[in-house]
């Protein structure tokens, strides 16, 4: 009895119809291209084996994503939202190449060397958007600015600072341990993927091993008895969005090391909303409140599964965001709360017509 | 009979975990008062929703006239004559009163809304009850009466055959709720059915033909209004002998005990004026007086949820400089807000998490506790202040308000508290759970905590208070002895009466 009703809340929930959602696109990717859900282990010409496959590629893709939505979930969750993640992945990104190639006119070619120290090359654009999200989470949780216009101002401010950083050029690199991460594999597993493990493990039992995560959810389901209960909601506030910050650091570097390149321009475009999407799929609603990570992570990895649908089927590239708007629609549909109660309405009526004949 | 109107029989409804309503029936006549009674989660909300078309029933069938119905919608149990008045009014207060009362409906005249029509209706209308208003006047130049009275006369309007008012009298003062009852047996005499809902009980027997009595979601019986004593009817809906609340013993007045907490001259300009107080350990402090005359503010300064911007506080010999309730908290202090929805519950989270929010917020985050242990205390809680629920894992929105105030109440007692504030904590709760909260008060006192107790029921304040507090008009205009003084002495510095301030202390 207890476990039936247990079960009927998971049916109504959102997670449950994510996971839903994402099996079917997989399963009409199978219907369309039966190879669409291979694996194979393949060997490079430097003699490393590595996973190939659109699944891998899936789950290798929806890494910045991943990351970065780990931090906005908490954001979200809090009542709150982050804009400029995506020009902090351009930031990242444009001090990182800064660093590899620190002197352009005495090093004017692109090579395998680092003019800096390589920690530097990883630890200051981390440091850079830490503080950027210290900068966000000051504004938002000490001094009370609407999220989304305090976050506006690094959307638009964080590309020009990577311009400035990078004198407005690009630059490329080809020092190997820095193509390396986003490039790179161990034991066959793209580096990405393990970095995006670490990160999610590393933040859930962040969230769950202490009580940050029941402190989240209690500032952003009551903000008011929280303080009475003497939470210091904005310290909760500038956590999240100091986190969510160095994450879009991570994510910035693993997206440069992939292009081995910086992009003030199209590094990170759109991620925010990606981001977003991905923590609102997984069942986190925009008011705040209750949040799901692993919605999250399954909210992350349906968008990019679409993104790779609409690639893999060569749609033609103009209709590529008309496309994914469209099945994002039928996810956000099929989990709206009426359909989701419709159906599980309908399940409970079939199985009490068949439990009354069970016992007629 | 054909007198029938409404006849619900054999209702069933269950939640996740409770059965809300098992075999309740229900029958209203035409041209009577009927009382729905009970205490908090007894069920009386749950079948009315089901008869407004909030909820539906699992079982059961409701019959309006004879006819068998099946509302699946407020909208739709409206237009078969079922219209409900809330205890909040939900009107728009920048409309007129005939707005209000025609919105959503309003007669047109060529493809025009025809304002002659509505103005004289409503007039007509608002007469009828003994109201002689201009209706062309926007809602909120009238008080939360006429708004009341606006509201019925919209819910009446609408062909009711039904009128079901949910707790229409607790923002009314005594002459209106008077006024109220008028109206009542002249909807009645016109031959409408009347359920009414209240905590109320000299109401219930004021005006009420009939009543009905729920518990647990069960019904315990019908009964005609004469034929019942007040006491019976207690006993009825609480389930056990009702002896025990007027058994209560007041703590013991501790004049020799140190003084836990001084304040003197606090104050924030415009909200609330030059309080001084302090509060002995052990004991109880009454603060009375009216809603709105700075008894809640004076409690927010004491616990640093507003700043103080005169005056000074201080604990022991140290003074105290209060940022946030934090501070307070960590210095042994606790406090029940007023309003449970706004500032107390975090309706999403488990009895457990709400439960174990205060302790945990003292720790901070990174010291959690154990898993193990939050469970331990909030079992330990639930059975010392027997909160009504299956586990502790059940969210807090889900529970009845008296089972929400306990479960405040526990967050508090977890974190050990030297100095206990309590806003209006038996307000909108049953008499069993008050009779418990007031119990649990005088037992902290005697384990030598202190208590301030804010309350606008006068009788329960003289009967758990050694001191009281009377505020009037955002200041404190006497203190006087819980043991000795009356209502009517504390009625009197309300009202400003005799000019003796500082009485007997």
């Amino acid at each position: 009895m207890k476990k039936a009703i247990a079960s009927g809340n998971f049916l109504r929930s959102k997670l449950f119809w994510a996971i839903v959602a994402e099996l079917l696109i997989l399963l009409v990717g199978f219907i369309l291209r039966p190879d669409f859900l291979s694996i194979q282990l393949r060997t490079l010409s430097d003699g490393t084996t590595v996973l190939f496959g659109t699944p891998v590629d899936i789950l290798n893709r929806a890494s910045e994503i991943t990351i970065i939505a780990m931090g906005m979930t908490l954001v979200i969750a809090l009542g709150g939202t982050d804009i400029s993640v995506g020009a902090l992945v351009a930031v990242s990104g444009a001090i990182a190449l800064k660093f590899l190639r620190w002197d352009v006119l005495v090093y004017n070619t692109p090579g395998d060397y680092t003019v800096q120290p390589f920690y530097l090359v990883i630890l200051l654009p981390l440091l850079a958007c830490t503080l950027m999200g210290l900068f966000n989470g000051a504004l938002i949780g000490k001094l009370k600015i609407q999220p989304i216009i305090a976050t506006l101002i690094l959307m638009v401010g964080g590309r020009g600072i990577a311009q400035i950083v990078t004198d407005g050029k690009q630059f490329t690199t080809q020092y190997t341990p820095f193509k390396f991460i986003g490039n790179g594999s161990i034991l066959g597993l793209p580096l990405p993927i393990i970095i995006t493990l670490v990160v999610v493990l590393g933040v859930m039992l962040f969230v769950r091993r202490t009580s940050f995560g029941m402190f989240v959810e209690s500032v952003g389901i009551n903000p008011n008895a929280s303080r009475v209960s003497g939470l210091k909601s904005g310290t909760i506030i500038l956590i999240a969005y100091v986190l969510t910050g160095f994450l879009s650091g991570i994510s910035g570097l693993i997206y440069a090391s992939r292009i081995s390149s910086n992009d003030s321009n199209n590094a990170g475009l759109g991620y925010e909303m990606d981001a977003i999407l991905a923590v609102v799929i997984g069942g986190t609603s925009m008011t705040g409140g209750k949040f799901s990570l692993t919605g999250t992570v399954v909210g992350s990895l349906i968008i990019r599964t679409i993104t790779t649908l609409v690639l893999y089927f060569g749609v033609v590239s103009e209709a590529i965001m008309a496309f994914k708007a469209l099945i994002i629609a039928v996810v956000i549909v099929l989990q709206s709360e009426p359909v989701r109660n419709a159906i599980s309405r309908r399940r409970d009526r079939i199985r009490t017509q068949m439990g009354g004949e069970a016992r007629a | 009979m054909s007198d029938i109107i409404l006849e619900m029989r054999g209702m069933e409804i269950s939640f996740p975990g409770v059965k809300a309503l098992d075999q309740v029936d229900f029958t209203l006549r035409r041209g009577e008062v009927h009382a729905l009674l009970g205490e908090n989660g007894a069920g009386k909300s749950t079948l009315i929703k089901v008869l407004t078309g909030v909820h539906r029933p699992d079982a059961g069938t409701m019959l309006l006239s004879g006819q068998p119905i099946r509302p699946g919608s407020t909208q739709e149990a409206q237009k078969m004559g079922i219209s409900t008045v809330y205890q909040e009014v939900n009107l728009c207060h920048n409309l007129t009163v005939a707005e209000n009362i025609f919105i959503g409906r309003q007669p047109m005249k060529r493809g025009r809304i025809d304002w002659k029509t509505i103005n004289r209706r409503a007039r007509e209308l608002m007469l009828r009850m003994g109201m002689d208003i201009d209706v062309t006047q926007p809602l909120s130049a009238y008080s939360i009466a006429i708004q009341q009275m606006a509201s019925i006369a919209r819910a009446v309007d609408i062909n009711a055959q039904v009128l079901i008012l949910d707790e229409p009298t607790s923002s009314l003062d005594d002459n209106e709720v008077v006024n109220l009852f008028a109206v009542m047996r002249e909807l009645k005499a016109q031959g409408l059915g009347i359920i009414f809902i209240t905590h109320f009980l000299d109401q219930v027997f004021a005006v009420s033909d009939r009543l009905t009595v729920l518990r647990n979601g069960r019904l315990v019986g019908e009964y005609e209004a004469g034929a019942i004593s007040k006491l019976e009817l207690v006993t009825n809906m609480v389930g056990k002998d009702m002896n025990v609340i007027y058994n209560l013993q007041k703590a013991p007045r501790p004049d020799e005990a140190p003084v836990v907490l001084e304040a003197s001259g606090i104050g924030i300009p415009g909200k609330v004026e030059d309080i001084s107080l302090n509060i002995r350990k052990g004991e109880l402090l009454g603060f009375a007086g009216l809603l709105g005359s700075g008894r809640t503010e004076t409690a927010e300064m004491l616990f640093g949820v507003v700043p103080v911007h005169q005056g000074s506080i201080s604990i022991g010999e140290e003074p105290l400089s209060l940022r946030a309730p934090l501070d307070a908290i960590r210095r042994g202090m606790a406090f029940c807000p007023e309003d449970r929805k706004r500032d107390g519950i975090i309706g999403d989270l488990s009895i457990r998490e709400n439960i174990a929010l205060a302790v945990q917020a003292t720790r901070g985050f990174m010291h959690p506790l154990p898993q193990k242990e939050q469970q331990e205390l909030a079992q330990r809680f639930i059975k010392l202040l027997s909160i009504a629920t299956p586990d502790a894992d059940k969210k807090v929105g889900e529970l009845s308000g008296g089972n929400q105030q306990k479960v405040i109440l526990a967050r508090w007692m977890a974190t050990n508290p030297d100095l206990l504030i309590l806003d209006e904590p038996t307000r909108g709760i049953d008499i069993g759970a008050k009779a418990e909260i007031q119990r649990l008060m005088l037992e902290m006192c005697k384990e030598g905590r202190s208590v301030i107790f804010i309350s606008s029921e006068l009788d329960e304040i003289i009967r758990c208070a050694n001191r009281i507090i009377v505020m009037r008009d955002l200041a404190k205009a006497a203190e006087v002895d819980g043991d000795t003084c009356t209502q009517a002495d504390i009625l009197a510095i309300i009202a400003n009466e005799g000019e003796g301030e500082e009485a007997a202390v």
